[in-house]
């Protein structure tokens, strides 16, 4: 489930299943100054609508991107380039939170002079009242951890079945909030990033049409919305800089208009004939032509804005079920992997880099390099060869490989034939089995259907090694009955007891460090083949300043960009 | 698929008989001196001959050159740039004739003409199928009684106007991949095409039953059978052989439709239409991987076409201005 989750929370934040940005350099076409950015009409074309416009149901990470224009949160993401970008901002509150009793305890309180779009003042209330919103049946989508981690909310069914609301959510007064939970968590910040975290005026709650038009309390307000088409947005005159030290909010109008193709997409922006040169994208990657083009085009190539967003793709199987319940066939496979075939068929070094770890190479993250069975750049067949007849395979193993059919993807058709064709050298035959892109994250992540190895991907809902290694390898968290992500049916009590432990740590730095040595740990045992970190590369239009990325999203941010 | 209703109906107006003429029998050698004092026809031939030879001796091809079609090259594509090959006219070299594909970097000439072999055996085999369906269920309708001819009357018209291109896509789609593909399509389009020899056969049939060598033959005592296949058939053959020329090019055409909407051959095998899919993101970055199956496809659906068009007009006894012309 939370695997498909965090696949929607990137479309409805980034919009975009390929993931971000590595340097975070900035490609500004010409001086910026945020004092006389103000003015203009910045157009953004992108390939899908959001999934829903009600803070309730949105699936952010930091926030997202569009949803971050009307929806301010109790914390945001640092609005800056690069590692800086990782890093939890306050926004509606005065800091990024108070942590007592081990970090069971949240408290927050809010700015001074916080309205919505209509004039009327944000309260403490309001932001309860949008959390608990979000528990609703009728408003599913939205991020899950609350329910685990506030005290006595499992069962709770929202403010409309039971308007006495969640006790572990407090509001001494109007201007201060405290969350109380039922274990520690240090990323406690990093989640009230969470669109689920913006404020609800009770009295405008129109339950399921609320969606239809949401009151603002971010830079912009909606003037006109049409799903899957148009979402013009104009300046909500209640917000200004003074409340909101996080947003620029350079241009006058921002028209998002979705349902187009990522081909014309990129032609359009590189083009930049009329409105087009005021365009951005939020869920659209360079194609191979404008790749192949940025050589002999230096234009076009300043107008690329690369970065990271964390990412992993790799190869997951059963490690309960034979073959692969032996550590050495595990480690043929790592041993035989083509790295750089992989690399080439997802997109090339531009959009992909080949990783030995399961964390992405990012600080936040903990990153900590290993290369325990190294495969080096193409594989090597001779060393998996030699490690397969030890595990009492001599003649080779055969084995049938799951794929999604979406051409394109990480886990589409073209890596699928890269990794038949290196294991192919190593003497494993590998069959090829096409799994509809629709169900194909459903089957792989139920026990019952689960393939004997399949291209799987991970990618975190913020930039820490929390929400990145635990779904993944703390054995609690198998599910038998589907929506599971430990695909390797890894459950080590050593290993778990470690996780709760890091969990605690309210030092991001030093949780890192932790996160790292993890996932050092795991990595010597061989549970996944970890096959490359996605990139990002989008383009911006001739006129579009200030176009910086964060490590955190892997895109330029809506909310800083300037046309003029 | 859509443009076999199409050839279908050119067909049944070009090769349909009269009721009055002989059956449209020449000797092969009459047919041979028409076809090659046809030029384009003799294009046709020479091209189509070349391409099945090719496809024919794509192992060895692919041997003299040293390469295969399925090992990847990462290092002869430049990874940062999208996977475009590296060299100019898309890493054309001595080691690799039409240089090598974008991304995974496999040799293109050998991807070429094994592409080739399951292009030209789709086509074949599916030609072989349809013309062995129609051929029977012509006779069938022109030999049976009027209960039989109208219910299979129905059927052909059904045949031909159904939209087989949507109904292949979704049978496509199900059937397990642990069945031959090649062959899958084969009996699929094999399938869908039938319609339009099953009336040519039909219509001849008729035209047929009533001469006097088949009376002759009844009142001689011979089995419905026997006058079926030996005082029958022998009529149909020449029309039903020009028909078939025509569904070879056709049948071309909708298996790289198919495998261009992703549900023909199964990767890592080549096909023409396979490629040319994969290529429609690169004719800006790399020219030469679209032109390279595009090129050949046409020319060899071109080639059959112009070939079934001599053929056509050679065995037609009504078509003279060849003869003439070669005369």
């Amino acid at each position: 489930m939370k695997r498909k989750l965090v696949l929607l929370s990137v479309a409805a934040v980034a919009g975009s299943l390929s993931v971000a940005c590595g340097g975070g350099g900035a490609t500004a076409s010409g001086a910026f100054d945020p004092a006389t950015c103000q003015g203009g009409t910045l157009t953004v074309l992108n390939q899908r609508d959001q999934t829903h416009l009600d803070p309730a149901r949105l699936y952010t990470s930091g926030g997202g991107n569009i949803p971050s224009l009307l929806f301010r949160t109790l914390t945001t993401r640092t609005r800056a380039g690069g590692q800086e970008g990782t890093k939890v901002a306050p926004d509606l509150a005065t800091n990024t939170g108070e942590p007592s009793d081990d970090a069971k305890t949240w408290t927050y309180h809010l700015r001074d002079g916080l309205k919505f779009d209509d004039g009327s003042p944000i309260t403490a209330q309001d932001v309860k009242y949008g959390i608990e919103r979000s528990f609703s049946p009728e408003l599913p989508g939205g991020a899950p951890y609350l329910r685990d981690w506030l005290v006595g909310a499992a069962d709770y069914k929202g403010v409309y079945a039971q308007p006495e609301g969640i006790a572990a959510i407090e509001t001494p007064d109007e201007r201060t909030i405290v969350f109380r939970l039922r274990k520690p968590q240090g990323d406690f910040p990093y989640l009230a990033t969470a669109t689920q975290f913006s404020p609800v005026p009770k009295a405008k709650d129109t339950g399921t049409n609320y969606e239809n038009k949401p009151v603002s309390s971010g830079p912009y307000r909606i003037e006109k919305y049409e799903k899957n088409k148009d979402l013009l947005l104009v300046r909500n005159e209640h917000w200004s800089r003074s409340v909101d030290p996080n947003r620029l909010g350079c241009p006058d109008r921002i028209e998002i208009h979705s349902g187009l193709n990522a081909a014309v997409i990129n032609q359009r922006i590189a083009g930049g004939a009329g409105a087009d040169a005021n365009a951005v994208t939020t869920d659209t990657q360079l194609g191979p032509d404008e790749l192949a083009r940025l050589d002999g085009d230096p234009e076009l190539a300043k107008r690329v804005a690369k970065g990271n967003f964390p990412y992993t793709w790799y190869l997951s199987f059963n490690t309960t079920k034979a073959p692969f319940d032996n550590p050495k066939v595990r480690q043929a496979f790592t041993h035989a992997v083509n790295r750089q075939a992989v690399v080439n068929a997802a997109g090339g070094s531009s959009l992909a880099y080949p990783a030995t770890t399961f964390l992405p190479e990012q600080e936040s993250m903990g990153f900590r390099k290993y290369d325990f069975y190294p495969a080096g750049a193409t594989g090597d067949p001779e060393k998996a060869k030699q490690l397969l007849a030890e595990a009492g395979f001599p003649n080779g193993v055969e084995v049938t490989l799951a794929h999604s059919t979406h051409s394109g993807e990480g886990d589409g058709p073209e890596v699928a034939a890269a990794l038949q064709d290196a294991y192919k050298r190593a003497g494993i035959t590998v069959r090829l089995q096409g799994i509809d892109s629709a169900s194909y994250s459903t089957t792989i992540a139920n026990p019952a259907t689960q393939p004997q190895i399949a291209i799987s991907g991970w990618g975190a809902d913020w930039p820490s090694g929390g929400p990145f290694l635990t779904p993944v390898f703390d054995g609690r968290q198998i599910l038998a009955s589907g929506g599971n992500f430990n695909l390797a049916h890894h459950d080590d009590p050593a290993i778990n007891a470690e996780i709760d432990e890091i969990t605690r740590i309210t030092d991001p730095k030093q949780a890192a460090k932790r996160w790292g040595e993890l996932d050092e740990k795991l990595g010597q045992k061989a549970l996944v083949v970890t096959l490359f970190h996605g990139k990002d590369a989008a383009l911006t239009g001739k006129n579009v300043k200030n176009a910086f990325v964060s490590d955190w999203t892997g895109k330029y941010d809506l909310t800083a960009l300037s046309v003029k | 698929m859509g443009a076999q209703v199409g050839t279908a109906q050119v067909g049944t107006a070009g090769v349909g008989t009269t009721e009055a003429g002989p059956p449209p029998v020449r000797s092969a050698r009459a047919v041979w001196r028409r076809v090659v004092a046809d030029r384009p026809a003799v294009f046709g031939m020479v091209f189509a001959g070349l391409a099945v030879l090719v496809a024919l001796a794509a192992p060895l091809l692919t041997m003299l050159e040293g390469q295969d079609p399925v090992t990847f090259h990462p290092e002869l594509v430049d990874s940062a740039r999208g996977g475009v090959p590296l060299g100019s006219f898309g890493g054309v070299s001595a080691d690799h004739w039409l240089g090598v594909e974008p991304q995974t970097g496999r040799d293109l000439f050998a991807r070429t003409v094994y592409g080739a072999r399951i292009s030209l055996l789709v086509a074949v085999g599916a030609a072989v199928v349809q013309v062995g369906l129609g051929v029977l269920l012509g006779l069938a309708a022109g030999l049976g009684g009027r209960w039989l001819d109208n219910a299979l009357g129905r059927l052909t018209d059904l045949v031909i106007a159904f939209p087989s291109l949507i109904f292949s896509v979704a049978l496509l789609a199900i059937v397990p991949d642990s069945f031959p593909r090649p062959l899958l399509l084969m009996l699929i389009m094999g399938m869908f095409g039938w319609g339009g020899t099953a009336r040519i056969v039909r219509g001849q049939v008729l035209s047929l039953r009533s001469r006097d060598h088949v009376a002759a033959a009844r009142l001689a005592g011979a089995t419905p059978t026997r006058v079926a296949f030996r005082e029958i058939l022998p009529g149909v053959v020449a029309p039903v052989l020009s028909y078939a020329a025509i569904l070879l090019p056709s049948n071309m055409i909708s298996e790289a439709g198919l495998s261009f909407l992703g549900v023909g051959v199964r990767p890592p095998t080549p096909s023409w239409g396979q490629m040319l899919s994969k290529a429609t993101t690169w004719f800006r970055g790399d020219p030469l991987y679209v032109l390279v199956p595009a090129t050949l496809l046409f020319l060899t659906v071109l080639s059959f076409s112009l070939l079934a068009d001599g053929l056509r007009t050679a065995l037609d006894p009504r078509a003279t201005g060849v003869a003439r012309r070669a005369e």
